[in-house]
């Protein structure tokens, strides 16, 4: 029996149907293979590679000197991997000898059967050198960083720490981390599916790119200067806050912020003597946030007399008021159905506008404040930068806290020309009087001057927004002099130095609830009045006994002006 | 004295014919050789790393190197045979493995393993599955069947009678095992079509049963999940083992990862020496190890061809064009589902995936189609001058 003709014919259509099925696939394989290759590839090592971290060396923040003020410690981090050690007894007399750790917790982690296990991190780098030297099998050093703050407590609200992961946590650390934390390295090997590694696979290294170094407008010696006078007063006063900054006006670089009580930056979350107190357990991280508050710029306060200055300059820039304009203070002002008072209870008497800011007189404000009228007001403190934030760098910035324009009657505004019942932060207060001051500029406060590479080339230069033309040049050199004779003659006299032009304004805030005793005594001050480098403000937080800023707060500022202008170079006179 | 030379001589000259005469496909059997060498290979080199785990690193290719060494032992005695000889155990055998595909759905007697009962025997000894050993009989016995009832198969009814007799078997496998059933399906509908005259009723039964496939795809919801996962491969939650097999078959690029160095191996893909071992290769060997082996497959199905179209008579070609229909789809469904060209569904790759009732019974196969070779005459005789 021969087989048919059309079994043959019917066998190979069969096999030419198979073969373009095959034809068919080589060409999918292909497409797979070459043109979607990279596609599969890259995701097959994502699942395939496990990623160990190398640290990046986190950028050093520097003074304006060039001292640091944070910065790196080299440290090591020892590690053991089980199923490349050759020689375990070695292995655990070695660690636990260089180490100082006994040697059954060495061998406890030694004999643990897992793909890699630590054994002590934060080891000194000469430590670690000389545990490679022994070149002991499955044994690993990794480099590792630890941040270090050379001056510990000194403006650790402003520099701010990191933390686990180098990451900063508050302050320049925080608002510069990009800068300061470069980016990881990564070594790249491969893993089975459940995350053991492969023998002998070719690993992937990608080194670390070093973070830059942050340059800032603080100066050392100024800074801790000022800390320590900051610490005596706080002594002295049993204050329980002292808060000091001192500014360039012409461009708001921040020579010295100090915020008394400050903290240890390399032991930042153990609670300082006066939160430990309070500590109950439940509420330390609420402590620890208050303790880590920097007052300056993340705390509102009524500013009080200081403001006068806002006031004055209003009633100059619209003509409401000449110097040789009298007023009249019986002791106290009747607005409304209300009577508020001066500080001299007695009355200043008939005085001249001039002789009512060196009085610091309640009465004469709520006059030329009245003159002036809440709409005219709310433009001059728009123009100085009091209904926005100063954009310093650093976090945490407060806004100010003010009347609605249409709620503001008679008595409000009475108040408000004397610097009550509103809240600014004592930075945006700054910036206003050094705008007054300077000639009309409202500058940007800032501390970050530049970032630098390893080397100290500038990397980027940083720019800040100034306005000009907020108040006008006659203006700004009325108030100067009005300023000069507070400190020369008036309430500001206990700032006064002999051979310097030293201008200021005191200021006694009654603290919230009022009536509760407590007080902030303050003074702001710059110097030379000619042309004006420095200004700073002092404020003392709940003094104890007496509590007048004409009194307290004035002389801390003739203390720290009386070093810190001629280390600027400030010439007496 | 020179009339006895002349005897002689003649005599010599048909021994040497005779044996001339007697074909034999060596080229078939060495290309199965080496797919199966290869296959143990490529088993060791998928299995180790896990095998290792449950401490034998062997394991694996220790058992099936076991039953490709059977599988030989049964071409060797096969071909020893003329292969009408196993008509007579046709019926028979049969009836066998429509009771054995009965007994695996028995729970107790059956054994299942991840969840799909479709082994017999005892756990531990010695287990075998019986849906591969239907494929065999399956050919055999519709091979048997049609080359007796060649005329009625010229009419559309008969072709359908004898189709029918295919389908206890097939309905019985289908329950748990829808991807051997679909080869069931294929080596039926191939053996009956090349046993006919005929193709338009052939080629109106493939356009009914797409329709009726495509509407019974979108009525079963659990076969839609696989629809879903092959157009989403992807995202699709249960396309990971697709997805892992493409990430094996892109990241092998055209000459591999080298023989061993797989990644994908390392348990991302789960049980890589058996359904998705194509993407092993395609990692290890790359695109161009890949074609080898799809050539070498395409080689086997053009001899199986060569063997059927000289075979002495209709029951011998219908034999090899049913081993032929196994093995050239399920490599092609093999291929096709590492690929994400079709919806995932679990069938080896003939001679290389693990599994040892498969590569024994195939090997039996092979024998069928070498004993079959082994009877072709030539029509010339070329080597007698």
């Amino acid at each position: 029996m021969k087989p048919r003709f059309y079994h043959r014919s019917k066998a190979r259509f069969l096999f030419a149907l198979m073969l373009m099925g095959f034809i068919g696939l080589t060409a999918r394989l292909i497409w797979v293979m070459v043109f979607k290759s990279q596609y599969y590839l890259e995701r097959a090592e994502d699942v395939e590679e496990r990623e160990r971290k190398i640290k990046a060396a986190r950028g050093q923040i520097l003074d304006c000197n060039g001292i640091p003020l944070a910065e790196n410690e080299s440290v090591c981090t020892v590690t053991v991997i089980h199923n490349q050690i050759e020689d375990p007894k070695q292995v655990i007399r070695v660690l636990s000898e260089t180490l100082q750790i006994d040697a059954d917790t060495v061998r406890k982690r030694v004999e643990k059967v897992s793909s890699i296990e630590k054994i002590k991190s934060n080891v000194p780098k000469e430590t670690g050198d000389l545990i490679r030297s022994y070149k002991l099998k499955g044994v690993n050093v990794d480099e590792d960083y630890t941040r270090t703050y050379p001056y510990g407590t000194l403006a650790s609200k402003v520099i701010g720490f990191t933390g686990g992961d180098n990451q900063g946590i508050i302050g320049l650390e925080v608002i510069y981390d990009s800068i300061l934390s470069g980016s990881e390295g990564r070594i790249l090997t491969k893993t089975d599916v459940s995350g053991i590694e492969v023998e002998n696979a070719a690993e992937t290294r990608i080194d670390p790119v070093p973070g830059n170094d942050l340059i800032i407008s603080m100066d050392y010696n100024i800074q801790s200067f000022v800390s320590q006078v900051a610490d005596k007063m706080m002594v002295q006063k049993q204050a329980k806050g002292v808060s000091i900054i001192l500014m360039n006006p012409q461009n708001g670089e921040i020579y010295a912020m100090v915020n008394a009580p400050e903290f240890d930056l390399n032991n930042p979350f153990s609670l300082t003597e006066t939160y430990a107190a309070l500590d109950h357990g439940e509420n330390t991280q609420d402590l620890l946030n208050q303790m880590w508050r920097n007052g300056c710029i993340n705390d509102t306060y009524e500013p009080g007399s200081t403001f006068k200055i806002i006031t004055a300059t209003a009633a100059l820039e619209e003509k409401v008021v000449s110097l040789n304009d009298t007023f009249s203070c019986p002791g106290f002002r009747i607005v409304e159905d209300r009577r508020i008072r001066c500080h001299k209870t007695a009355g200043h008497g008939t005085e001249t506008f001039v002789q009512g800011i060196m009085n610091s007189c309640n009465p004469v404000f709520m006059d030329v404040g009245a003159r002036v009228g809440a709409a005219n007001m709310y433009k001059y403190f728009g123009k100085l930068g009091l209904f926005e934030k100063t954009a310093v760098d650093l976090p945490g910035e407060s806004a100010s806290i003010m009347h609605k324009l249409e709620n503001i009657g008679a008595v409000e505004l009475a108040t408000i020309s004397f610097g009550q019942s509103f809240q600014i932060t004592p930075i945006q207060m700054l910036r206003a009087v050094s705008a007054v001051i300077n000639g009309g500029t409202l500058v940007t406060p800032h501390f970050g001057i530049r970032a630098a590479d390893g080397d100290g080339n500038t990397v980027e230069q940083f720019q800040y927004d100034t306005k000009t033309g907020a108040v006008t040049k006659e203006t700004s050199e009325t108030m100067k002099m009005l300023l000069e004779k507070v400190v020369a003659e008036g309430t500001g006299k206990n700032a006064y130095i002999e051979g310097y032009t030293i201008g200021g304004k005191t200021a006694t805030s009654q603290k919230l609830p009022r009536g509760s005793g407590k007080y902030i005594a303050s003074f702001i001050g710059f110097a030379p009045v000619e042309n004006p480098q420095i200004i700073g403000i002092v404020m003392i937080d709940e003094p104890v006994g007496t509590y007048y800023g004409g009194t307290i707060a004035a002389p801390v500022m003739r203390e720290i002006f009386d070093t810190v202008l001629p280390y600027l170079g400030i010439e007496k006179s | 004295m020179a009339e006895d030379r002349a005897v002689l001589r003649e005599k010599r000259l048909k021994r040497q014919m005779a044996r001339t005469e007697k074909y034999f496909d060596y080229t078939l059997l060495f290309i199965v050789i080496f797919l199966v060498c290869f296959g143990l290979v490529m088993i060791y080199s998928t299995s180790w790393y896990s095998a290792a785990k449950d401490g034998d690193a062997l394991y694996y290719l220790k058992r099936q190197g076991m039953f490709a060494g059977l599988g030989f032992v049964a071409i060797f005695i096969i071909t020893r045979f003329d292969y009408h000889f196993w008509t007579r155990f046709a019926f028979f055998a049969y009836i066998i493995v429509i009771i054995m595909q009965v007994l695996v759905l028995i729970p107790g007697i059956g054994i299942a393993v991840n969840g799909s009962r479709r082994w017999l025997g005892k756990q531990g000894v010695i287990t075998f599955q019986p849906s591969e050993i239907a494929k065999l009989v399956l050919i055999l016995f519709l091979a048997f069947i049609a080359s007796k009832s060649v005329n009625e198969l010229k009419m559309f009814w008969g072709i359908v009678k004898t189709m029918a007799l295919a389908m206890p078997i097939i309905i019985l496998v289908v329950i748990n095992n829808l991807s051997t059933a679909i080869v069931l399906v294929g080596i039926t509908f191939i053996i009956v079509f090349v046993a006919s005259n005929k193709y338009k009723p052939f080629a109106a039964m493939v356009i009914v049963v797409g329709v009726f496939g495509v509407v019974g795809l979108m009525a079963a919801s659990y076969r839609m999940t696989r629809i879903d996962a092959w157009l989403n491969v992807d995202t699709h939650p249960q396309a990971y083992q697709t997805r892992q097999a493409l990430y094996a078959i892109g990241s092998g690029g055209l000459f591999g990862k080298g023989l061993g160095n797989s990644i994908q191996k390392l348990e991302y893909i789960p049980e890589a020496h058996n359904d998705m071992i194509f993407s092993i290769i395609c990692e290890e060997l790359g695109l161009f190890g890949a074609i080898a082996v799809i050539l070498l497959f395409v080689l086997l199905l053009w001899r199986c061809m060569v063997i059927a179209n000289n075979a002495p008579d209709l029951f011998g070609a219908l034999l090899v064009v049913g081993v032929m229909a196994q093995i050239g789809i399920q490599v092609l469904i093999n291929v096709a589902v590492a690929t994400n060209s079709m919806p995932n569904t679990g069938i080896p790759l003939p001679f290389i995936s693990y599994g040892g009732t498969s590569v024994t019974f195939l090997l039996c196969e092979i024998g069928l189609v070498l004993a079959v070779s082994k009877q072709i005459k030539f029509k010339q005789d070329v080597n007698v001058k």
